[in-house]
């Protein structure tokens, strides 16, 4: 046990808190430098509503998992799921709001699964999500014939759709309005909620949230819940763009939503998960998607970029933390 | 005079403002079983620590047979003899006993010897000074507590022990498994091994050894002949008598029952433990470790609920399933693991106050952010709480602030049956006086307050009673006016007469 006494923070702890931020602008300057067509705002706008908004949705979520004090692998799943509960329905005819209320119903089950594992049967978030993870993909490859696309050919709600994919309001594209709202909703939710002073509570001292009296087991239902509900918007929204519901896509969301998060903590004082701090990360990754395509690295190569850059972002936070802690 | 087998001197130790060792000392002669005693918290466990090289000393010197070591490890104490059995056997479960057994000796390397005469060794240790067979292949995990023991005995003593430290083995003992104990110490000790011996059973210690140090908030006060020496003058010893008169009494009218608790049992714990405590009164609650009072604690505020009994607050009786049922309950626990239980670190003075009682400072969900600071606000300016503000993370706190921010929590919760365990641990004697002061306030306001502590000064300078737990028994029902703290000590250390005792 160590001194309780307050200290001053070192320059250090404050230098920690722009990596990431200064490896962004550092990043758009050289992308900005090297390829003409990643500065234009058509570019820019590409990347927010094509490599930004849909991981940005489910690292949202995986932001009040992570503060819970949990891990959500199965985020994948929830997007799956509910593109292919939707995308099937309305291939066999179904209206529009019905799929999408079944796809989200879908994504629904899959949180529900994962908060039932994790509060019933004491298993931890990150086995049971695994398990879930499993599970989702089994399921799918066995209703897909072992992993074929479904694509939406005809005699389906070709406009709705669209305009889901597509439509604008006041000249911003509808996705994008979708992030804003979850942003809102997750912001308030943490900020100002007791839900999300809770579920703050239950990730730093799981303990005394314990002790505290703290619904612990109800407020991990909803964390588990809303993590799937905004996934299954994600992939209701990944299968209106591309038309069609293709097994196991929702996977690439993993990665990069946990890889946000915990970028994201790095600009917190107390190195907490938060709402900016997961924007930015996730735009960290999709700008590095578009600018290293646009630079004419293949994929393999960005992959190994990328993997690079999360390490310096948190290798440099982790031990300048380690540095300031250091007594 | 021969070199001690063992000699420790003028060991400090300090952990953030609380000096848990100053400058002690323990010196062993060799053949020789050295008790070493003292209340909760007075310094012998962080002196094993030590010796042992879990913990390093901020000063002081570790002499084993004449050559002072300049780096204590585990390993190298166990390299010049000196081996420990602990009190929670550190033994993996899920190893056989013959793996336990020769962990960390492997064989056929260098001049050790093969695992088959290791293995002869151990059974011909086992057969004869147990007297007894252990079954190679049982798994420690399944093995009663007498028998982990025996493993971790026979393990030190195939290395041949010069010291061997036994850290109260007896607490987890039955009175037959305790007196083979005995006879086998002994044993040792007429074979030449030297022995230290913690406990805080006094009777064990005045039956068993043949010198005795008495350590008081990390001093050794006294090495004496436990047989020449009356109980009565070792118990004396133990007390700490330093503070003065430190605690603001004032005269509160004893109201209506607030927490009844009736044959309240739980088994391999404590058993039939009857009280009432009434509003305005505070009730005091001690018993060495082991005794069961925390548990007592623990089933009260729905930690780990008891078989049996009945507890009733204001009137309603019925089970306590959960911290979150005891506080609807009026109930508020602060406990002795602050920082593991009682406060979150890294978030504020203000989360950590309204931790407990958001529901009555949200509206559809949203905390109220005017009435949560003005609530905050009040408590900080009533509990006198010094922070540079109700945003200061609880981390940067000293501990007596951090104390008071659990209090705050449940003043905040409108709790008014306060439990306490161990309040006033690890804070400095300001703090202390402080607190006190704010439980005789609560109790004012009509609170019931019942505190578990160690320190006997303390519960007889803020008690309006005392109840005393020994192995898992209410064994005294005592009033402070009319006793004392050597009182309330022997009856804790069983060596009032009444209640069990090893050495009867």
């Amino acid at each position: 046990m160590s001194a309780s006494v307050p200290m001053g923070r070192p320059i250090g702890a404050q230098l920690v808190r722009v990596t990431t931020p200064a490896a962004l602008i550092a990043l758009f300057l050289i992308f900005a430098a090297i390829s003409p067509t990643f500065r234009t705002p058509g570019n820019i706008l590409h990347i927010l509503v094509n490599n930004f908004s849909l991981p940005a949705l489910v690292a949202l979520g995986m932001t009040l998992v992570i503060s819970a004090g949990g891990i959500d692998l199965s985020v994948g799943v929830a997007a799956d799921i509910a593109a292919m509960l939707a995308v099937t329905l309305m291939e066999h005819g179904s209206g529009l709001g019905l799929s999408l209320i079944a796809g989200i119903g879908g994504a629904l089950v899959v949180g529900l699964l994962d908060a039932l594992l994790i509060t019933v049967f004491g298993i931890s978030p990150f086995l049971a999500t695994l398990g879930v993870l499993f599970i989702g993909e089994s399921v799918q490859q066995l209703a897909t014939n072992g992993g074929t696309p479904i694509y939406l050919v005809s005699n389906y709600p070709a406009a709705g759709l669209d305009y889901l994919a597509h439509g604008q309001i006041l000249g911003l594209p509808l996705t994008l309005w979708l992030v804003a709202l979850a942003v809102v909703l997750v912001q308030v939710l943490l900020s100002s909620t007791a839900f999300g002073r809770h579920l703050r509570a239950i990730g730093a001292e799981p303990r005394v949230a314990w002790h505290s009296g703290l619904p612990v087991r109800r407020t991990t239902w909803l964390v588990y819940l809303l993590s799937a509900l905004l996934c299954g918007l994600a992939g209701l929204l990944l299968s209106a763009t591309v038309k069609s519901y293709v097994p196991l896509s929702g996977n690439a969301f993993m990665l990069d939503a946990i890889g946000a998060v915990f970028v994201g903590t790095t600009i917190s004082r107390e190195a907490r998960p938060n709402v900016l701090g997961t924007l930015l990360g996730v735009f960290f990754f999709g700008m590095l998607h578009n600018g290293l395509l646009l630079i004419g690295w293949n994929f393999y190569w960005q992959q190994v970029a990328i993997g690079l850059l999360v390490f310096i972002v948190l290798g440099i936070s982790f031990l300048s933390r380690r540095l300031q802690t250091a007594d | 005079m021969a070199q001690p087998a063992l000699a420790l001197r003028d060991l400090v130790k300090t952990f953030g403002a609380t000096r848990a060792l100053d400058n002690a000392n323990l010196v062993v002669e060799r053949g020789a079983i050295h008790g070493l005693i003292g209340q909760n918290g007075a310094g012998k466990s962080t002196i094993i620590k030590i010796l042992g090289g879990l913990y390093k000393a901020d000063s002081g010197s570790v002499t084993i047979d004449g050559q002072t070591l300049t780096h204590v490890s585990p390993r190298a104490i166990e390299h010049l003899g000196i081996h420990i059995i602990h009190q929670e056997a550190l033994l993996v479960p899920s190893f056989t006993v013959a793996e336990a057994l020769f962990l960390g000796a492997e064989p056929g390397i260098g001049p050790l010897l093969s695992r088959r005469t290791m293995r002869k060794r151990a059974e011909d240790i086992i057969g004869s000074y147990f007297d007894m067979m252990l079954p190679r292949d049982a798994l420690i995990g399944e093995l009663s507590a007498a028998h982990r023991q025996i493993v971790q005995i026979t393990r030190a003593l195939l290395n041949r022990p010069a010291v061997l430290v036994f850290d109260e083995p007896t607490a987890s003992l039955v009175r037959r498994e305790a007196h083979r104990l005995f006879g086998l110490i002994r044993r040792l000790r007429d074979e030449g091994t030297s022995i230290v011996y913690i406990s805080h059973y006094l009777e064990e210690v005045q039956d068993l050894c043949d010198k005795v140090t008495v350590l008081r908030n990390g001093r050794d006060v006294a090495t004496l002949d436990p047989r020449d020496t009356p109980l009565q003058d070792i118990v004396s010893l133990m007390i700490n008598r330093e503070i003065g008169d430190m605690f603001p009494k004032s005269a509160v009218p004893i109201g209506k029952p607030a927490l009844s608790v009736q044959g309240l049992t739980r088994r391999g714990h404590f058993t039939n433990v009857d009280f009432t405590l009434h509003a305005g009164e505070i009730l005091g609650l001690t018993g060495l470790v082991g005794s069961g009072a925390k548990e007592v604690l623990a089933a009260i505020f729905g930690l780990a609920p008891a078989d049996q009994g009945s507890i009733t607050t204001h009137g309603k009786q019925g089970a306590v399933g959960s911290p979150a049922g005891a506080i609807r309950r009026g109930l508020g626990l602060v406990p002795e693991d602050r920082r593991g239980q009682g406060i979150a670190l890294d978030m504020s003075v203000r989360e950590n106050t309204t931790l407990a009682s958001l529901g009555k400072l949200t509206r559809f969900g949203f905390i109220s952010r005017r009435r949560e600071a003005e609530t905050v606000r009040q408590l900080i300016a009533r509990l006198g709480i010094k922070t540079p503000g109700p945003d200061a993370r609880v981390r940067d706190l000293s501990g007596g602030n951090q104390q008071k921010v659990v209090l705050a929590k449940w003043l905040s919760a409108a709790s008014d049956i306060y439990l306490l365990d161990e309040p006033t641990v690890a804070i400095d004697v300001a703090a202390k006086v402080e607190i006190y002061r704010l439980l005789g306030d609560l109790a004012q306001r009509g609170a019931a307050v019942l505190i578990l502590s160690s320190d006997l000064l303390e519960l007889q300078g803020i008690c309006d009673r005392i109840l005393v737990l020994h192995r898992g028994r209410i064994t005294h029902r005592l009033r402070p006016a009319d006793t004392t703290p050597e009182e309330i000590l022997a009856a804790a250390t069983g060596a009032a007469g009444l209640g069990e005792s090893i050495a009867a």
